[in-house]
């Protein structure tokens, strides 16, 4: 690592550090970053700052969690809003995820063109996450149509699309080579497990299980599966049933087909790979994994009514994480790869706009505000 | 201003470093490495002495241009008495730098 760049960690580190902390230990906060700034030798300066990072940051964090749940204080009135929305927290979410996977990248020595190319994909994701944001929420008639369309679009990539080893996945667009199943299978699970389920929807899923048998691509047909099968437990009907039985097939088709794609670097198997450059970047990778969940977590949390749409959203991320583990197929987000970005985000907007939306009866959180700031005021009030 | 449970090794070694250093000023970086801690351990370590009386910290003007100030640390005439009580343990204790294993 260069000293430069060491010198621009140890500087973000105390940032976020200062940025924590509460106002009453801010000058601490201040005491280590100036501290760390007088220490000449760089390496020696990025360990004292990631030290006292690691020790103080729970702290800031447990201080913010304890005083301002039980104090009710304007801070608490942010927190709260921010837990009413999934999307908002998945926004935020991705966006650590995609810090960290950029964070190890640079480390790892990847190409600054991969790092640019998840920093677009995650800017590109945002953009339509705020554009899709004002829309009515999935779980229209519509939403089969919609699905209908993306198992259309699936199905061409897989007799149109580009071809590698044997499996055929991707489109290039701008030069780049997109995956349209992982971009497209994320939000159709979620959409559909919001969706007043029709014909036309589970034809839809039906065909991307088919899709996904003929590219073949064994990660995208087992988190069908698994999404499937978790909506099956959850909120049982004939379509449901169906789906999952044609899902199954498809998986078994991609088992007994040939898999020969190679591991790519910055791509595949990162979850191993970034414990050979050091283990506190492999845990910060996992972590990142990790965070992909929380949404998720949060939502049926403070969310009964839609815990099932939770419980897909989180099943497809974490099958799509299993599936990094277990295979050569892209580690999502922390990882090269903007398809998974833009379908971590697309699949957000399958999300409820807000936690107990609608017919939700459940009881929102304490010191929900009556008149919730937006989005927009609580990015800001987070930055 | 009273102590409320025993202090750590750390925290014991921390103000035997403090203590040696009479009435001199301490800063942040020369702690850790005098007294054998992490930064880590070390700043939390100074927010709660300070919080009960035990230390005082100033802000001091950087010796070269171009420096940023630095925080710098010393001991209360309570922080002593607390240091006197709380000497280094048997099996840690500061020695001109670094941490060392009795025997």
């Amino acid at each position: 690592m260069s000293a430069g760049l060491r010198r621009r960690m140890v500087d973000l580190g105390c940032r976020a550090l200062q940025a924590m902390l509460p106002r009453s230990l801010q000058q601490w906060g201040w005491a280590i970053r100036c501290e760390a700034a007088n220490i000449a030798d760089d390496g020696k300066a990025l360990r004292f700052t990631l030290e006292s990072l690691c020790a103080m940051m729970p702290r800031a964090i447990a201080f913010h969690l304890l005083h301002h749940f039980s104090e009710g204080s304007p801070m608490m009135t942010r927190f709260d809003a921010i837990l009413c929305r999934p999307r908002l927290i998945g926004m935020l979410c991705a966006s650590g995820s995609v810090a960290i996977g950029l964070a190890y990248m640079a480390i790892a020595g990847a190409p600054s063109r991969y790092l640019m190319v998840n920093l677009v994909a995650l800017a590109l994701g945002m953009v339509m996450v705020a554009m899709f944001a004002r829309t009515a929420s999935t779980g229209t008639r519509s939403t089969g149509g919609a699905i209908a369309a993306m198992a259309a679009a699936l199905l061409a990539t897989t007799f149109f699309g580009a071809a590698a080893d044997g499996a055929t996945r991707w489109v290039h667009v701008a030069g780049l080579a997109v995956q349209p199943s992982l971009v497209l299978v994320p939000l159709m699970l979620v959409a559909f497990s919001t969706t007043v389920r029709s014909w036309i929807a589970t034809t839809g899923v039906v065909v991307t299980a088919l899709a996904m048998a003929v590219q073949p691509d064994r990660a995208m047909a087992g988190m069908l599966v698994l999404a499937l099968s978790v909506l099956a437990m959850m909120r049982r009907d004939r379509q449901v049933v169906v789906a999952l039985a044609a899902s199954i097939i498809g998986l078994g088709v991609t088992l007994m087909r040939a898999d020969a794609l190679p591991a790519v670097p910055y791509v595949d198997q990162i979850l191993y790979s970034s414990f050979d450059v050091h283990p506190v970047v492999g845990l910060a990778v996992l972590g990142g994994s990790a965070l992909l969940l929380v949404p998720a977590i949060v939502g049926a949390r403070y969310d009964r009514d839609h815990r099932a749409i939770y419980a897909v959203f989180a099943t497809v991320w974490f099958a799509a994480i299993l599936a990094s583990a277990l295979g050569n197929y892209p580690t999502p987000i922390v990882g090269y790869g903007g398809s998974a970005i833009l379908g971590y985000a697309l699949s957000l907007f399958a999300l409820p706009k807000r936690a107990g939306d609608a017919t939700s009866t459940a009881s929102p959180p304490r010191g929900r505000p009556e008149a919730a700031p937006s989005d927009g005021e609580l990015l800001v009030a987070l930055a | 201003m009273s102590r409320t449970r025993a202090l750590s090794p750390h925290a014991r070694s921390v103000l035997s470093v403090l203590l040696h250093a009479g009435g001199q000023w301490s800063h942040g970086y020369d702690l850790v490495q005098r007294a054998g801690v992490k930064s880590g351990t070390l700043y939390p370590l100074l927010i709660r002495l300070e919080a009960q009386g035990y230390l005082e910290a100033e802000w001091q003007p950087p010796i070269e241009a171009g420096r940023p100030p630095r925080h710098a640390y010393r001991l209360t005439a309570s922080g002593v008495r607390l240091a006197h009580a709380n000497p280094p343990g048997p099996k840690v204790v500061a020695t001109g730098g670094r941490r060392e294993a009795m025997t």
